[in-house]
């Protein structure tokens, strides 16, 4: 019994992380219908930022979180400016940003790559190896710190859409955005400042991730099938049920790499996606699709 | 009367693709009901599309009062006055009644006032008061269409385009989506309707345009297009000329 709480609770502190990388991912397409093949490595990107914060100057990652936020987010405003502005009328979009969010991916690894090596690097503040105990559990403090900072981001993107102008121009946005438009929204700069949220979230959960796993520039490629699985599980576009995807396949990986074998943790995820596509295309909080 | 809206001759049509409007023109006067009737392709939705600026004007002019709207964003088009409700009602499935109706009101800057406005449109329509709550993707289609047009309501626009606003909807829901139509242009606010039951649209209407292969045929007053019997033989139940 203390086993199984054990697994939980190291599952409930990984979803916390996974939900704010998923996030990101989950609001661009949202808002922009596009399938962001290059978040996790911006993701990767806000990792290095953190990581070169602590240790050049030995700032905190969480100090640094907000500096990677926004250092993403200028690049966000960048590339959709750059990439995806132009793009946005075209009858192919979503099959050129498919290519496009490939490609800078590509761009984003090598840049990272060439400038500071593949070697695999980690921030390591103290609280990063450290756990509270409770009895016999133990809870590693770096996954604690890193959840409960993304639950708080999530929270305040949450008030946010809910309750800010702009907030609720983005939903309206991503429900329908003909309708939008029509009621005097501008949606083209709604599309590019989601996008940069969306790149931000990616900034933020890169500061996290430097210290709860090792990293390299192309660790991107293991988390885009992870997060795609979420983004589909909660229903693509949906921020809610990305977040309730995480923590339920976190903790379902959890159990299974406890009690399977860690290799199958992380296929779970992948099992996820081929079974929701399968039975449940709209996922927990989807739209259903049409059949025309 | 003077002229509260013109449309002058205009071409338009979707992205790259050939020009659905090619010709079309209309001359819109204060506080009337006008009913723009054609068969089916005809470009009547593509009309108003034009209008409000969610399509390219490649030829002609749209002026409102005299001022040229040509180029301008829908939301520059709406703080113009003009508002439109499309076939599919343009509604937030996900938002509650209370936020769909907000939105009604993004443009406006004094909270206090838009808080007002809903409050007295949630009285007027005691549907969308009752149902202030419940998102607007689960109601019926009756009140989907109602909410929808009186949301338009929220901005006092100067015009409101309908675009097919009985489609779907049961015979006694579509009086009643009339009924909401008569009583906003009974308080001054223009109406341009565009329904494929042109019988009873040019009915409830007073000025009448007719469009086909997207150019204006006709345009005159409503009883005079329903007492033509050639618009009754080619766009009122008659069978076309070959």
């Amino acid at each position: 019994m203390a086993d199984a709480l054990q697994i939980l609770i190291l599952g409930l502190a990984l979803g916390g992380v996974f939900a704010l990388m998923g996030s990101g991912l989950s609001l661009v397409f949202g808002v922009m219908r596009i399938v962001n093949l290059a978040h996790p490595a911006l993701i990767i990107g806000g990792a290095y930022v953190a990581y070169w914060g602590f240790k050049l100057w030995g700032i905190d990652p969480l100090v640094m979180l907000p500096v990677a936020a926004l250092i993403l987010a200028i690049t966000g405003i960048v590339l959709y400016k750059l990439v995806f502005e132009r793009e946005a009328r075209s009858a192919k979009y979503s099959e050129m940003t498919v290519l496009l969010t490939f490609a800078t991916a590509m761009i984003v690894e090598g840049a990272i790559g060439t400038a500071f090596t593949n070697t695999q690097r980690v921030t390591s503040p103290d609280y990063a190896t450290d756990a509270i105990f409770i009895g016999d559990i133990f809870i590693p403090t770096g996954q604690l710190y890193a959840g409960i900072v993304s639950l708080a981001i999530i929270g305040a993107l949450a008030l946010f859409l809910k309750y800010s102008r702009f907030g609720y121009a983005i939903r309206a946005t991503t429900q329908n955005r003909d309708a939008a438009e029509l009621l005097g929204v501008n949606v083209n700069l709604v599309g590019m400042v989601s996008f940069a949220i969306g790149i931000a979230l990616a900034g933020a959960a890169g500061a996290l991730v430097s210290f709860v796993f090792s990293f390299f520039p192309a660790k991107h490629w293991e988390w885009i099938a992870v997060l795609m699985s979420l983004v589909v599980l909660g229903g693509m576009g949906s921020i809610l049920g990305t977040v309730v995807a995480a923590f339920f396949l976190s903790v379902i990986a959890a159990f299974v790499g406890a009690w399977i074998g860690s290799t199958w943790s992380t296929m779970t995820f992948f099992l996820a996606l081929f079974i929701v596509l399968l039975v449940r295309p709209q996922g927990f909080f989807g739209e259903k699709p049409e059949l025309s | 009367m003077s002229k509260l809206l013109e449309v002058s001759d205009i071409t338009a049509g979707y992205g790259d693709g050939p020009s659905i409007l090619d010709g079309a023109g209309m001359e819109v006067e204060p506080g009337r009901v006008h009913c723009i009737i054609g068969p089916n392709g005809a470009g009547k939705s593509t009309l108003l599309k034009a209008i409000c600026g969610m399509l390219k004007i490649r030829k002609g002019d749209v002026r409102l009062m005299g001022e040229r709207l040509n180029g301008l964003r829908p939301d520059q088009i709406l703080r113009k006055g003009i508002a439109f409700v499309p076939q599919e009602r343009a509604l937030f499935p996900k938002m509650t009644v209370r936020e769909n109706l907000r939105m009604g009101g993004f443009t406006m800057r004094d909270k206090a006032e838009l808080e007002r406005r809903i409050n007295a449109i949630e009285e007027r329509f005691e549907i969308l008061g009752e149902r202030r709550d419940q998102h607007a993707g689960t109601m019926s289609g009756g009140q989907q269409q109602t909410l929808a047009m009186a949301r338009t309501l929220i901005n006092k626009p100067k015009i409101v385009m309908l675009d097919e606003p009985s489609l779907g909807l049961a015979p006694k829901i579509v009086q009643e989506m009339f009924g909401i139509m008569r009583m906003m242009a009974d308080e001054g606010i223009t109406i341009l309707l565009v329904e494929q039951n042109a019988q009873m649209a040019l009915r409830r209407s007073d000025w009448g345009v007719v469009l086909d292969l997207g150019r204006t045929l006709f345009q005159g007053p409503a009883g005079e297009l329903l007492s033509d019997p050639r618009i009754q033989e080619l766009y009122l139940g008659g069978k076309r000329a070959a």
